[in-house]
């Protein structure tokens, strides 16, 4: 008698144990929720869920992967774009210093008081300022974190700043060069 | 309005890593150079028995009371305003005193602003001293230190909410144009107009907000110019053109003896998006100038309150030893014909001090004031 109580007990609470649950995650089903399922095909349509739940958690997990492969792509580009500026400020600033010198030497042959000479030095000198202002911007933003808005706004600012320097540079050489013949 | 723009300047100089110095050092200043730069260019002659005053030792005195604009730069001293912000290190915020409050204006990209404080607040306590009772000195001196240190500050924004946080002091490149986002409306904040380094900044600035969100062609830009205190005249003319048709006419400089030079707008963008400009009495010079050429052309709306009211643009002069004198040598008139200086611009639209201050109350405001009637 005492065995078949027992199990009795043990049926009964398996039992309630399915009931209590209305899950239809089937790791949360009783012995009974299982026993019903197998009938019902309800335990198939659980499987189904678990593995479609499971092709969405891949995808979403691909595109993550996509989406932290695409920032990647975008930092290394920046990276590449904020080495190629540094390059072209690098070449400017050594243009201006050219150019300088040149000025430099038209002070000298010219009369010091010539108005133009003196306006092409005044912005010659002004330029390689903003030329060596440029310089250190870019230094600092390789040196930062690349790829935040703020670092690429910083970048377009800067970029355009040195297309405009440069169209300044080409016009005080022209200056120059009508100023020397 | 003198106490705001002094201090502005001092504590930018304190804060800064490379600063200006105003005085002169002693022996070795040429006096006489002096003295005929201003004889002969200065906007206004000044008396001979003045020039004669001047003296080494009390120089900055001496010139401010000639030309209160007047500046004299020993050359090691000296840093060419046509640079623009030099690399800053610190709390990576100005300072700006403003009736009986001290307002911090946080840079984009500087300490206060990845401390998480992104717009003014007035600064209450300074590591958990109150700055009541504090000299301006005194305030500047708590709030500079190494890079790396630490300093709490309790402040309170402008919508009155009280709080603390912790700065680590460093280094930073403030940006040219910066681009604040209150409600997801994009303002553009000049603080400074740098020679050949603004306006390019400014249409990059434009650019990228155009590539990041859809914007439309037709939606208003909304240029921030309460804290700019000046900088180059002509960045700020070549800025003015770029909202402007080719012809049209942006300033007239006025030089000793009534010479007159007028600017007009050369071809460039012709930016045709509405246009808002923020404006207040931190809004000085160059900056000022700008908002009365757009005004006058009908081509903005101008929110805020009346500008400082400095109409005159300086120049510099390299004297032989190196050093630099700065003097006014004309003044600007508008296209009006109006001349700021003592007067400022009004605003097509004013706003109470506490709007002001707050950007996200203002912004609201400023965009209802182009559909206003």
């Amino acid at each position: 008698m005492k065995p078949s109580m027992g199990w009795s007990m043990a049926l009964i609470a398996l039992w309630l144990g399915g009931c209590a649950s209305v899950s239809t995650d089937p790791r949360a089903g009783g012995l009974a929720g299982g026993i019903k399922g197998l009938s019902t095909g309800a335990y198939d349509a659980r499987i189904q869920e678990r593995e479609d739940r499971l092709a969405v958690l891949r995808q979403v997990q691909a595109e993550l992967e996509t989406e932290r492969g695409d920032l990647e792509t975008t930092k290394a580009k920046r990276k590449q774009q904020v080495a190629a500026e540094r390059a072209r400020v690098r070449r400017m600033n050594r243009d201006i210093a050219a150019l300088n010198q040149r000025v430099n030497s038209l002070s000298a042959a010219a009369n010091r008081n010539d108005q133009r000479v003196q306006t092409l030095r005044i912005r010659v000198a002004q330029l390689q300022n903003q030329s060596a202002r440029l310089q250190s911007d870019l230094d600092a933003l390789e040196g930062s974190g690349i790829g935040d808005s703020e670092a690429d706004l910083r970048r377009a600012q800067l970029e355009q700043q040195r297309a405009s320097l440069q169209a300044e540079y080409d016009l005080l050489n022209r200056m120059a060069l009508d100023l020397a013949r | 309005m003198t106490r705001q723009r002094t201090s502005g300047n001092l504590t930018l100089a304190l804060l800064a890593a490379c600063t200006f110095a105003g005085r002169a050092q002693g022996a070795g200043v040429p006096l006489d150079e002096i003295r005929q730069v201003l004889r002969e260019q200065a906007l206004r002659a000044p008396a001979e028995s003045v020039l004669q005053d001047l003296d080494a030792a009390n120089l900055a005195s001496g010139l401010q009371a000639i030309d209160p604009a007047a500046r004299y730069f020993p050359r090691a001293l000296y840093r060419s305003p046509n640079r623009g912000r030099d690399s800053m290190s610190g709390i990576g915020a100005e300072l700006l005193p403003s009736g009986d409050d001290l307002w911090l204006l946080p840079f984009l990209g500087g300490a206060a602003a990845a401390a998480g404080l992104t717009e003014r607040a007035r600064l209450r306590t300074i590591d958990g001293r109150s700055v009541a009772g504090l000299s301006l000195d005194e305030i500047a001196q708590r709030l500079r230190g190494p890079e790396g240190t630490r300093v709490v500050l309790g402040v309170e924004d402008a919508a009155g909410d009280t709080w603390r946080l912790t700065i680590q002091r460093r280094s930073f490149h403030p940006l040219d144009v910066e681009l604040v986002q209150p409600g997801g409306q994009p303002v553009l904040r000049v603080r400074e107009f740098a020679a050949g380094l603004t306006r390019p900044a400014l249409l990059a600035t434009l650019d990228f907000i155009a590539e990041g969100a859809s914007r439309s062609k037709h939606q208003s830009i909304i240029l921030d110019l309460r804290d700019a205190t000046g900088g180059d005249l002509f960045e700020a003319l070549d800025i003015a053109a770029l909202f402007l048709p080719e012809g049209a006419p942006l300033a007239t400089l006025v030089a000793r003896g009534g010479v007159t030079q007028t600017i007009r707008a050369p071809a460039g963008a012709d930016l045709e998006q509405p246009l808002i400009l923020l404006i207040g009495p931190g809004t000085a010079s160059a900056a000022e100038i700008l908002a009365g050429i757009l005004r006058d052309h009908g081509r903005a709306r101008l929110v805020g309150q009346t500008t400082y009211g400095k109409c005159d643009s300086q120049t510099e002069v390299r004297l032989s030893d190196g050093s630099v004198l700065r003097f006014t040598n004309r003044a600007v008139r508008l296209p009006s014909g109006e001349h700021c200086s003592g007067v400022g611009i009004v605003p097509d639209l004013a706003v109470d001090t506490a709007t002001l201050n707050d950007l996200s109350r203002l912004v609201p405001r400023a965009s209802g004031a182009l559909v206003a009637p």
